[in-house]
């Protein structure tokens, strides 16, 4: 092999396609690998080299092992996509398989599993069964991996073939690899399937703990996560089980560390005895805190880890705070899991060295983890009644630098001190007093009104502090609005003189007819009523003593905590959440595509891909994950809200966006629901193309279930392949709640076409004012788009008809679809400007011969088969552009279960 | 146990290796991936954790000289497992490559792939061994000038300036062979300490660690066995101490805190004699990694001193001690120090006769940054720094500024005293005397003064 690879990305001037098929003819070997290389090369940029599969596959037959991966690696790519031609393959695959090379035979077993094409599949059994039984070991444990391909294609055909036993046997394979693929394979159809395939008995166990001395570090973490699994019978077991696992924690790979870690804490779950436990915790130590010298990703990992085992065996860590101690050059991510773990493991022993760190921690530079960090105090003040009180001095001193941030977050955890420590620490409220006109954050405010108003009696001029607050009191925030109507009536009840009573008349004024939150009416309502029938019950209600809090604020439930321990070294462990909260391994929300493989090619970057693709897929029942934990799960169904993006995303300027102007409101059928109401925070829209008049429309309907008024509507279409955009404003005026308005909104053609292969899809993305961007995908229906003009004549139909090669013919058939009469046929399809052109009997079915016109004057051939009164339509197009034929089946499927 | 995708994406978001093993991720993943990471703001953290979950696809990604070496899964997978997996690709491709960037991926791209296809089968891991990988890979490499050579790992380093290191070898390829087609019998042994050290606003140690890793990178033909020979007097656990005792440690030899090995080394005697035995696979790797918080010599006292001089002005004076012998020599240094936010202005001022360093402000951070070319043993330094303000101060400027903060590299040279007494590789011939490296050298990783 001579030069750079990077040649093969240059093109030439003369058609590439046609070069390159004469170049993967020729007779010379060199030239023809060269060939097949630049294939690969246009097909990782994306570029479409379908064509040449023939002229590809003839390579596959040689010895020579490099152009034979480069063509298999093509067939992969291509094969779903020319299903009738991946048969020409088949012989070589089964030839292959047989190969004296080892290396070919696993090579085509691999390479076979990787195409999902049923045909393909057929032939993959009996070479499968041979290559799992091979003499060779790579052979062996590629084939057992090919196991897992074909249950993933066809489950029944693995269990029918006997393929689960011949996998079970390679467990006890004399060849660690193979053990360990075997096992990873049984472990995956186990997940995916209900009945018991691979339950590890004792002579598993014995066997696969055997294997694990001798194999690979990746094929330790496939068995030892495999074992976990497994409940030991007895204590004596599992500590048995624990002797044998115990030495990986010696590995390098903090990988099998911290599957073995896993195992250990499983097993000492049964394990009575407390000196083996005690020893256990104690031998574990050193190599958790060795895992965070790793990379700081790893150390991510091991850092959430950590925070689990300690919240269920503290001692383990109880001597190690200082390792948790940042550095300087942490990332954030890293520092801010450390900080949660030295909370807990701050003890009245160390607490002196931490407050030391935190307040170090408290000057530095970034925002985020200075507020936590001061944060953290409070919470070391919370649980460790001891030493709350230095906790309180250190964030003194802190609030003394007068850094704004640093004060806002003082005061809220000091009013969570006081929660705790009710009559404790008053002292220090003149301190805090003073920083009182620097607070502007929500969340600081109230903290500090809460503490005004409950220590109401003992600060001298507390209703002039409060008097302060309620010029602004209809701009401030719910949170703020709430505490002062409170705090008011606290001040009130404690100190009934004139001062007061007017604050609370404005307040209570304020409250109930100047807002709209139903939350501080309600409240409002109820202190007012209370304190007109009855002050006596007011004070009871309103100055009771509230119960004394304790620092949960990141403890998890005990269950949650169980399930989450057996998931150590799982991504349970770093979300903190069970797994049915994030794994939707739903194969149909996929959208495959054929050349989904190699289609984001290198060169082709950024502008070939479809970037609104994943935000603008229908949401998945989790919404986002934070892998930072947050206990209180996130909103249902969240669709990426990035406003801002909106212009970006569409490649298009935001200028583009055309806003709203005067409503119409037509009325039709209705229109499938596109945004549901649930995931659209209350608003639903449907939608569908449409055609009235020789126009295309985009038929739309907003209905608001929110409790708000939407208005500045405005909607946007990424590239498609029929370049549909709007031709004008999309109408509609500020949405009330509970009502609902209808569009038409006017479409064009061709103005702004995507490139690539041709897709149905139709992405759309719908702002206003009030919520964040949605986005969804719609079909574009292609009756929708077919001409008034497409009516041909019976001669040019014919003429048409021959002219175009049988490789423009596509055939679908429809097993599903009933034809009641031909007539009907005909008059449901010309309404939508299919034109009939003429129909004949063949035997007892019924051929319809029709025509229409895609715009940019296409022609669209049509032949449909059926029996009257028979399920079953067979339907053939031929046109100039076959690629789009499938959107045709799509309409047809459409119109017809209508 | 299984991943999805993978793919390497450069700085700007490009595509330059995609590779999907089970087609259940949605198209489109590279580009969610990247704008995830550009516009990271949930919970305000700039940075994006290394695992992230959108729409149910699980993004796992490591950056590795400045490439994005990615991951997704829907599954449950184990997370350490896939992050190592990345680094061990990279790593792979890297001795394979020889250097990796993004050049060098573009030129091999019928390599990686090839290589992909082994490490990885229907997403699971198969080997990340590069001498396993040998067998099954047949394209070769075609190797790129490591010009702009950025340092994938700390032996790198070796690379710069030291005349004695010989050093291409560290971006040679495994693989291929020397124009000539010879290769050079040699095998490198590198001793690398990262350092962590934590002084008191008083100069007290508050905290130490180090985190060392003797790493292999063998060009051995044959692939002899190795015996590899550490103090005697090594000790390995604290037993029942913890780490805030250091009274009880000076004195009696090495005391390594943890450490754990690569698998391919034989630990039969290691109890008995301290040496370690293996046959070294092909490519570069960690033979044993440890840890330390035995309190070592720290190798630079730093003493920083602020002097207020009106309600307007400091004066920031910073002093560094080479605290080892003068026959070694520290390069490329860099002091840091955040000033307080109201800083303005700040004018240096370098001892007389001071030559290769340099001083800087960073207006935007307030960062004060003095940089050293290098510092031989037993030397000091001082930097005075006169600060203008733009507004008075409240009271307590080390509140507001600091700590200091130092990177360093020190070759030739280890904190730890653990050493390699001996290498030694088992003969074929007489005649058979392959070139052996065994290099020093400190980092510092956190290495931080308190004011």
């Amino acid at each position: 092999m001579s030069g750079h690879d990077s040649k093969y990305f240059s093109t030439t001037k003369k058609g590439e396609i046609p070069e390159l098929k004469e170049e993967l003819n020729s007779q010379y070997k060199d030239k023809r690998k060269d060939a097949v290389k630049k294939v690969i090369a246009a097909m990782t940029v994306g570029k479409d080299v379908s064509s040449l599969f023939t002229d590809v596959v003839n390579c596959m037959q040689t010895e020579n092992l490099e152009l034979k991966k480069l063509v298999y690696l093509y067939l992969i790519n291509y094969a779903k996509s020319q299903p009738d031609l991946a048969i020409l393959a088949v012989n070589t695959f089964v030839k292959d398989s047989q190969d004296p090379n080892p290396l070919i035979r696993a090579l085509a077993v691999r390479t076979m599993g990787c195409i999902r094409v049923d045909k393909i599949t057929e032939y993959l059994c009996d070479p499968l069964q041979k290559c799992l039984k091979d003499d060779d070991p790579y052979v062996r444990k590629t084939a057992a991996i090919c196991v897992a391909k074909l249950f993933d294609i066809n489950a029944e055909l693995v269990e029918d073939r006997g393929f689960l036993e011949a996998l079970k046997d390679l467990i006890s394979d004399n060849n660690p690899m193979v053990v360990a693929n075997a096992v990873a394979a049984l472990a995956e159809i186990q997940e995916n399937s209900t009945s018991p395939i691979f339950e590890i008995n004792s002579t598993t166990l014995t066997k696969l703990l055997t294997a694990l001395n001798e194999c690979t570090e990746w094929g330790q973490v496939f068995i030892l996560d495999a074992l976990s699994r497994y409940k030991a019978a007895d204590p004596r077991e599992a500590e048995n089980i624990v002797e044998r696992v115990t030495p990986r924690l010696q590995h390098a790979n903090c990988a099998v560390v911290l599957s073995a870690v896993k195992m250990i804490l499983q097993q000492m779950e049964l394990i009575t005895s407390t000196d083996v436990i005690r020893n256990l915790c104690k031998k574990m130590a050193p190599p958790l805190v060795t895992l965070l010298s790793a990379e700081p990703e790893i150390q991510y990992v091991a850092l959430r880890n950590i925070n689990l085992i300690v919240q269920k065996r503290p001692t383990i860590l109880a001597h190690e705070i200082k390792v948790f101690f940042c550095k300087y050059n942490d990332p954030i991510y890293v520092k801010m899991e450390k900080l949660e773990i030295m909370i807990k493991l701050a003890s009245d022993r160390n607490i002196d060295q931490v407050l030391l760190e935190f307040k170090e921690y408290a000057t530095e530079v970034d925002v985020d983890f200075v507020r936590k960090a001061v944060r953290a105090i409070g919470r070391c003040a919370i649980k460790l009644e001891r030493a709350a009180e230095r906790c309180i001095s250190v964030l003194l001193e802190l609030i003394k630098i007068k850094v704004n941030y640093v004060v806002q977050e003082a005061i809220i955890v000091i009013k969570d001190i006081f929660r705790r420590y009710p009559n404790t620490y008053e002292s220090i409220i003149a301190t805090l007093c003073e920083s009182l006109d620097t607070l502007d954050e929500p969340e600081a405010k109230a903290s500090m009104i809460w503490i005004i108003g409950e220590y109401a009696e003992r600060i001298d001029n507390a209703d002039e502090l409060l008097e302060s607050f309620l010029e602004s009191f209809p701009e401030e925030p719910a949170q703020v609005q709430l505490q002062l109507l409170t705090a008011t009536v606290k001040l009130f009840l404690k100190k009934p003189t004139e001062g007061p009573q007017q604050m609370i008349q404005i307040v209570l004024n304020n409250a109930t007819v100047e807002t709209d939150n139903p939350d501080l009416r309600d409240r409002a309502y109820i202190y007012w009523r209370l304190l007109s029938t009855d002050p006596e019950a007011a004070k009871d209600v309103v100055l009771a003593e509230k119960p004394v809090i304790t620092d949960d604020s990141n403890q998890l439930e005990p269950s949650l905590l169980d399930e989450l321990l057996a998931n150590i070294s799982t991504l349970s462990s770093v979300y903190h959440k069970p797994p049915e909260a994030f794994v939707t391994r739903l194969k149909t929300t996929v959208q495959k595509t054929e050349d989904e493989d190699f289609a984001e090619g290198s060169e082709a970057g950024y502008s070939s891909g479809n970037p609104v693709d994943s935000a603008a897929s229908p949401p998945t029942t989790t919404g986002n994950i934070h892998p930072a934990g947050r206990q209180p799960a996130p909103a249902p169904a969240v669709p990426a809200p990035v406003p801002d993006l909106l212009g970006d995303l569409m490649g298009l300027d935001n200028a583009a966006i055309v806003p709203v102007d005067e409503p119409t409101t037509p009325s039709g059928p209705p229109l499938p629901v596109v945004v549901p109401a649930a995931a659209g925070q209350g608003l639903q829209i449907s939608a569908q193309l449409t055609r009235k008049d020789g126009q295309v429309f985009y038929s739309m309907l907003f209905e608001n279930n929110s409790q708000a008024v939407l208005d500045g509507f405005m909607i946007q279409f990424n590239k498609n392949t029929f370049g549909l955009a709007a031709a004008g404003p999309l109408q509609i005026q500020p949405l009330h709640p509970g009502t609902s308005a209808r569009t038409l909104l006017p479409m064009v053609l061709f103005q702004n076409m995507s490139a690539g292969p041709p897709s149905s899809l139709l992405q759309v993305a719908v702002k206003n004012n009030q919520q964040p961007v949605w986005y969804f995908t719609d079909k574009i229906i292609l009756h929708a788009l077919f001409g008034e003009d497409g009516r041909m004549e019976r001669g040019a139909f014919l003429e048409t008809w021959r002219s175009l090669p049988d490789s423009n013919e596509v055939l679908k058939e429809f097993p599903g679809i009933t034809i009641t009469s031909v007539e009907s046929t005909i008059e449901l399809l010309t309404a939508f400007n299919m034109f009939f052109i003429a129909k004949r009997k063949n035997g007892n079915q019924d051929v319809i011969y029709l025509s229409a016109k895609v715009p940019r004057d296409v022609p669209f051939l049509i032949e449909l088969t059926a029996m009257v009164g028979q399920p079953g339509l067979k339907c053939a197009v031929k046109t100039p552009t076959p690629e789009i034929a499938p959107f045709f089946f799509e309409a047809v499927e459409l119109l017809f279960k209508a | 146990m299984m991943i999805s995708q993978f793919f390497v994406l450069s700085q700007r978001g490009d595509n330059i290796v995609f590779r999907d093993y089970r087609a259940e991720v949605p198209k489109g993943s590279t580009e969610t991936f990247f704008r995830k990471v550009k516009f990271w703001k949930e919970d305000g953290n700039a940075e994006a954790p290394p695992i992230f979950n959108v729409d149910g696809v699980n993004y796992f990604h490591v950056k590795v000289v400045g490439l994005y070496f990615v991951a997704t899964t829907r599954v449950n997978v184990s997370p350490s497992l896939v992050l190592e997996l990345l680094q061990r690709i990279a790593r792979v491709i890297k001795d394979y490559l020889g250097v990796l960037n993004e050049d060098s991926f573009r030129k091999n791209f019928v390599l990686v792939y090839e290589l992909l296809d082994e490490v990885i089968d229907f997403g699971y891991v198969q080997t990340t061994s590069t001498e396993v990988l040998k067998s099954y890979v047949f394209n070769e490499p075609i190797v790129v000038a490591p010009t702009r050579l950025q340092p994938i790992d700390p032996a790198a380093i070796f690379t710069q300036g030291a005349k004695r290191m010989p050093g291409t070898a560290v971006t040679k390829s495994v693989v291929a062979n020397d124009p000539g087609g010879r290769r050079r019998e040699e095998i490198f042994v590198d001793i690398i300490e990262k350092i962590s050290v934590t002084f008191s606003s008083s100069g007290y140690i508050l905290t130490s660690e180090i985190d060392g890793t003797i790493q292999m990178k063998s060009y051995l033909s044959g692939n002899p066995e190795i015996r590899l020979a550490l103090n005697e007097d090594l000790n390995i656990g604290r037993g029942g101490r913890s780490v805030y005792d250091y009274r009880s440690s000076s004195g009696s030899g090495v005391i390594l805190d943890d450490c754990n090995f690569h698998e391919s080394v034989r630990l039969d005697s290691f109890d008995s004699d301290r040496t370690l035995s293996l046959v070294p696979p092909d490519g570069e790797f960690p033979v044993m990694n440890y840890r330390m918080t035995q309190e070592f010599k720290p190798p630079f006292h730093v003493n920083t001193l602020i002097e207020e001089a009106g309600r307007l002005k400091a004066e920031v004076i910073i002093k560094i001690r080479a605290e080892f012998p003068s026959d070694i020599v520290a390069n490329t240094i860099i002091v840091q120090m955040p000033l307080p936010n109201y800083t303005s202005r700040a004018s240096f001022e370098l001892e007389p006769g001071a030559a290769g360093q340099r001083t800087d402000f960073k207006e935007s951070s307030k960062m004060l940054e003095w940089g050293l070319k290098k510092i031989v043993g037993g030397a000091e330094h001082t930097l005075r720094a006169k600060l203008t303000f733009s507004q008075e101060f409240h009271g307590n400027i080390t509140k507001e500024a600091g700590p200091v903060s130092m990177t360093f590299t020190i070759p030739m040279y280890n904190v730890s005293k653990l050493q390699v007494k001996y290498l030694q590789i088992a003969k074929k011939s007489s005649s058979y005397n392959p070139y052996r490296w065994v290099r020093y050298v400190t980092q510092a990783n956190s290495y931080v003064a308190r004011i």
